[in-house]
């Protein structure tokens, strides 16, 4: 989700837009509760345990799912400016440059795995291997393949 | 006349041409017995085959995507398809022929050509209009892979943690043992009754 926040700068609106035009209000029914939810990744600075239901994980599968349908373009465009960096790096680093900062400005710092996403080396793989993820997952049935692959990570 | 149907995702698009199977009282614009089928990507060379040859090279990378998302290095290898990644945004494909005298087809993709063609796939298989034998996408890993995959972590997985419980179990209870000690008793039974 984080990695579509990056793309979409207005992202919280565009996952609660979405979660309304899917109907998921019973579930989601504002802001709060998907700020709520993704307070469960132990990762962030406002990690908070709240024992997340299923529905409540369905339904943010399903809207990172429509999200990442909507943003593909973009999601290909910042995929293809890695693979000829040399001509056209201005896409990825921009990419880059916000994804760490909302990094920084969100997951405990302290954390480990926070500082291996922080680690140039490191960097790249991970976020190129979660624009793949949601770049696989804009079919109809994306979201099945979506819950396959966070259940087998 | 052949039915047609494309399936496009930005730079690829799939093409599928059969008939209906009337036997079995289909829709004019239905295909179920597919005769010919092209996958275009832009930039590089056509890739046609026939009918047999589709499933194998849908499942391949379906089973590649999902290498490529798990593992370090992901390979498959078939008679049909080969498909290597170079590095984390180049994947070489060599597609051999079934002809004898004709050399593979050696093609090189980066990672939005890659997401073009698995989305093309996913059309495919999801559309209604199309009747092929559909892909199984995250369990079609092949054998040979399947157990290489984590087999270290999945045999400590297994065996580690019941040997650790023994382990401390038995650390535990040995402070709880009493050795029975004969001469120490007779002492005791001196000591309340001295006669």
């Amino acid at each position: 989700m984080l990695i579509l926040e990056t793309i979409d700068l207005n992202g919280i609106q565009s996952l609660y837009s979405i979660s309304n035009r899917l109907n998921l209000n019973y579930v989601l029914p504002n802001k709060v509760t998907i700020w709520k939810l993704r307070n469960n990744n132990p990762l962030r600075k406002s990690y908070l345990n709240n024992d997340i239901k299923l529905e409540e994980f369905d339904a943010l599968v399903k809207i990172t799912v429509e999200l990442s349908r909507y943003l593909y373009p973009y999601i290909r465009e910042i995929l293809k400016s890695k693979e000829d960096i040399e001509e056209n790096s201005v896409i990825w680093n921009d990419f880059n440059r916000r994804f760490i900062e909302l990094i920084k400005e969100r997951f405990n710092l302290e954390s480990m795995r926070v500082k291996k996403v922080l680690n140039q080396t490191e960097n790249d793989e991970i976020i190129i291997k979660s624009l793949l993820t949601l770049s696989f997952c804009i079919s109809n049935k994306g979201y099945q393949k979506l819950k396959n692959f966070l259940f087998d990570f | 006349m052949q039915n047609k149907l494309s399936f496009h995702q930005s730079s690829v698009s799939l093409e599928i041409i059969g008939l209906p199977d009337y036997s079995n009282n289909e829709n004019k614009d239905q295909i179920s017995i597919i005769s010919q089928w092209k996958l275009i990507i832009i930039d590089k060379p056509l890739i046609e085959g026939k009918i047999e040859h589709l499933g194998p090279i849908m499942n391949a990378f379906y089973i590649y995507s999902n290498l490529l998302i798990k593992n370090e290095i992901p390979i498959y290898e078939s008679k049909l398809i080969d498909i290597k990644a170079d590095n984390l945004h180049i994947h070489n494909i060599v597609l051999k022929s079934s002809k004898p005298n004709v050399k593979p087809l050696v093609l090189k993709i980066g990672n939005s050509l890659l997401t073009d063609t698995i989305n093309c796939f996913d059309q495919l298989n999801e559309s209604p209009k199309v009747r092929i034998k559909k892909t199984d996408i995250p369990t079609n890993i092949p054998k040979k892979l399947r157990f290489g995959l984590n087999k270290k972590d999945k045999f400590f997985n297994f065996f580690i943690p019941p040997l650790i419980a023994i382990c401390s179990l038995i650390l535990f209870s040995s402070s709880f043992i009493y050795f029975y000690s004969p001469f120490e008793n007779i002492q005791k039974k001196e000591l309340i009754n001295p006669e």
